[in-house]
């Protein structure tokens, strides 16, 4: 592996996690006056959130705040970004950071205009993790649209590579280099901001409710992707299985949420999550059945507000009952779901088209943690600081997005304060 | 109507009887909808938990006696409360302190225990008259093996093939093993889980001290409610032995190189997990590598198994009460097993097969599918 020049910067700022918490804690920082590292390990910044269809409560697309802040990346010389970028070590201490970070090749360069030539000749097919398998994309991909850097990136793992070349002959701005390697960057840095964010609970563990054996049980974060128009429907909301407009829908609230056979805790957006996503197919088709079957339904503060909205929606059905049970008619490929109605006291057997299961979220702390003194809780959660380690946004705590944004102005003020005062006593 | 008001004396009292965990349930209704009742009738565990937090239970309410503690719901609880516990408390407060009337068969069964050590009130030195004819030991010092005879196979007729099997299989490898006949009683699970405590208590202190007089240190039971109770409730009260149910012994004999089949058995085998086998003691995977290891045996799934699996009926003392012939879930189990094509019905519990019998019978299939111990099958393929 080949090293690119070492950094040197005392009173620089490394955030670790290009999603929201991140992108903020990088330009709150930089936009004060400090150089700030962004290291994110997907080909592009944004996060879940740029996988997301709209915000709640208002409803406006993501890319909307996303490219503004893209904007403000763009215009500051402080921010220098790391895309496929993995950080692999930190030693030191507070105010001297040695980091090393593997920078793994993108076999595109900075030439590309993403005009899209290079994936019209790719010979090789890839199973779309931006859309959580639903779609393919070529071995040479733009991640998405809005994507930044808008810039292709080429799968190495599925890529033919020197022997097939289709894409560098393609090429009219010489931006592919299939000879790129991944290479190690070495940083001293003064104070770090964690925001590694989150991932979805693992359905397959609620084994009752059927996900990844039943085609039209999926997850909130798939059901994103489903109505996003830049998703693999183009925004239609149809079933997996046979490419049908839904009729009928159940959202399964706390899918091994507030469970301690699966994640104790409540993980506080899902609620508002699965509101939300009944908005969504509502606006496509009105005359759609909507259950949510929840435990009971957290819209805390303003959001009770959006909660009463929903429940105004005309075939929209909120009903007190955990789902216990989920099975598949084989011949309808409907999903019938088993639960109490506890409010009325009766049992429930209904059949639906298909079901969104609202996990929740798991910090990706739980399985890579850095290297330092955080304390971590028993759920894998940031439970408090290092002196010189800030964590940000969903490795503290499940949260949404606009909690998250400040989550991220909290830790690089954090950061700042950790380089400030260290000028001020030596 | 007037709103009820809690009663904190009855609340008191079930916690106290062993239901704990009642308070943190949070009404979900996740054990309704996993109950197995709720196939064949309606069934709210859910607002009898609700009902013994506010103590407005009817002690006199017939559902306190519904609950098979198959398991169900407890493995699926996201709470973690105890239900099994809750209803067995509800079960103790009429049992041992008369607040109401229990069923009367259940009331006979165990006074049947209570007096001759089994639930059939048969005499209790023809507990080991099923092995007269086997050639069967008595237990003796230095004996390495104790095979503990359920009641049912001990006593009841059909039944007996599990452990005139069971003795069979043990003869031909060759193990070193006895029974202790007239001198053990009742394992007493059933009859605990059915409230009465005490009866419990005298039962498991007698075996215990049978047992330890007898030198017993390793025993190998066929009903997994004698596995469960030995296992997990006997050493609490002095227990020092081992205990092992047959699947396991099988399974380790024929790892072992010890027990070889001879004869093939080409037959769909659909395996049926007892509660108190799988979800209670998670012994999922030794009945099906006994099954497996058989020459011939084509091993089938429900569509509902080993964690998910549908209960008998049987449990929590339901084996002695009579239930609705509409309202029997066995019959289901049964009808989905002939509906997926099986030729036997492998079970590994006395009280599966007792119930599995009785729905043969009733839903008249005889000549369809054929219900047998997974002994019985070893034993043929010997």
């Amino acid at each position: 592996m080949g090293n690119v020049e070492s950094i040197n910067s005392p009173n620089g700022i490394l955030v670790i996690g290009g999603g929201m918490s991140g992108l903020t804690a990088a330009i709150e920082a930089a936009e004060v006056g400090y150089g700030v590292f962004l290291v994110e390990e997907s080909p592009y910044l944004g996060g879940r959130v740029a996988r997301a269809n709209k915000y709640f409560p208002k409803l406006c697309a993501p890319y909307c705040g996303l490219e503004i802040n893209f904007r403000r990346i763009k215009t500051n010389p402080k921010i220098k970004v790391f895309t496929l970028a993995q950080v692999e070590n930190i030693t030191g201490k507070e105010g001297d950071y040695d980091v090393t970070v593997k920078l793994n090749p993108r076999l595109v360069n900075d030439n590309c205009t993403a005009c899209g030539k290079c994936a019209e000749v790719c010979l090789v097919e890839r199973p779309n993790d931006y859309n959580f398998g639903l779609d393919k994309t070529k071995a040479a991909y733009l991640t998405n649209l809005m994507a930044f850097p808008l810039k292709y990136v080429i799968d190495t793992k599925v890529c033919l590579g020197a022997e097939c070349a289709k894409c560098v002959s393609a090429c009219q701005y010489q931006a592919i280099d299939l000879g790129m390697s991944a290479e190690s960057l070495h940083m001293k840095v003064g104070s770090i901001v964690l925001a590694t964010g989150w991932k979805p609970y693992d359905a397959t563990r609620l084994d009752n409710l059927g996900y990844g054996k039943y085609p039209n049980v999926i997850t909130n974060v798939i059901m994103e992707r489903l109505a996003a128009a830049d998703g693999p429907t183009q925004g239609k909301i149809v079933r997996p299985s046979d490419g049908k407009e839904v009729k009928s829908i159940a959202f399964v609230q706390c899918a091994g949420s507030r469970d301690q056979n699966h994640l104790p805790y409540c993980s506080g957006v899902c609620c508002m999550g699965s509101l939300k996503q009944c908005t969504y197919v509502k606006d496509q088709s009105p005359e759609t059945k909507v259950s949510i079957f929840y435990i009971d339904v957290r819209a805390l503060g303003l959001l009770e507000d959006f909660l009463q909205r929903v429940q105004g929606i005309e075939g929209v059905t909120l009903v007190r009952g955990k789902v216990a049970k989920i099975e598949e008619d084989p011949a309808t490929k409907n999903l019938i779901l088993q639960a109490e109605d506890t409010a009325a006291g009766e049992k429930i057997k209904e059949s639906f088209e298909m079901v969104v299961l609202a996990t929740g979220m798991v910090p990706n702390t739980v399985e890579a943690k850095i290297p330092g003194n955080l304390v971590y809780d028993n759920y894998g959660f940031v439970a408090a600081d290092a002196a010189g380690v800030y964590a940000a946004g969903c490795v503290r705590r499940p949260t949404d997005v606009s909690t998250s944004v400040q989550d991220g102005t909290r830790a690089a003020l954090k950061a700042i304060q950790s380089i400030v005062r260290r000028g001020a006593n030596g | 109507m007037s709103p009820a008001v809690p009663d904190k004396e009855t609340v008191d009292i079930i916690r106290e009887m062993g239901g704990g965990t009642l308070k943190i349930c949070y009404q979900c209704g996740t054990c309704t909808g996993t109950c197995p009742w709720n196939l064949v009738r309606t069934f709210l565990p859910r607002r009898m938990m609700h009902r013994a937090q506010l103590g407005l239970i009817d002690f006199g309410d017939k559902d306190i006696w519904t609950c098979a503690t198959c398991g169900a719901c407890a493995v699926r609880c996201p709470r973690g409360v105890e239900m099994i516990d809750v209803i067995r408390a509800m079960r103790k407060v009429i049992a041992e302190m008369g607040v109401a009337k229990v069923p009367d068969s259940l009331r006979v069964s165990v006074k049947n225990i209570s007096y001759v050590g089994n639930p059939q009130g048969e005499p209790e030195k023809e507990r080991g008259s099923w092995a007269q004819d086997l050639g069967v030991k008595p237990f003796a010092p230095g004996t390495e093996l104790l095979y503990y005879t359920c009641c049912i196979p001990a006593f009841d007729a059909k039944v007996r093939r599990i452990a005139r099997a069971t003795v069979g299989i043990l003869n031909k490898v060759g193990i070193d093993y006895g029974v202790l006949g007239a001198k053990e009683r009742c394992c007493g699970e059933s009859v605990r889980k059915s409230g009465n405590e005490t009866i419990f208590q005298e039962l498991a202190k007698g075996n215990i001290q049978a047992f330890a007089e007898s030198g017993v240190k390793r025993v190998v039971v066929n009903s997994p409610h004698c596995y469960h109770t030995f296992k997990k409730e006997y050493p609490e009260l002095g227990a020092e032995f081992e205990v092992i149910h047959l699947s396991q012994l099988l399974d380790q004999l024929i790892r072992e190189g010890k027990l070889k089949f001879s004869k093939e058995i080409k037959k769909k085998v659909i395996y049926h997990d007892p509660c108190y086998l799988g979800r209670h003691n998670e012994i999922y995977d030794e009945p099906r590598r006994v099954l497996q290891a058989i020459p011939g045996v084509q091993l089938m799934e429900f569509q509902s198994s080993r964690k998910s699996s549908v209960c008998c009926g049987g449990g929590g003392g339901r084996v002695w009460m009579e239930t609705p012939k509409e309202e029997r879930f066995c019959d289901l189990r049964l009808k989905e097993a002939i509906d997926a094509g099986a030729d036997v019905l492998a079970v590994a519990c006395p009280y599966c097969m007792l119930m599995f019998d009785d729905s043969l019978l009733s839903i008249g299939k005889e000549s369809t599918i054929e219900i047998k111990d997974i002994s019985e099958l070893v034993l043929e393929a010997l």
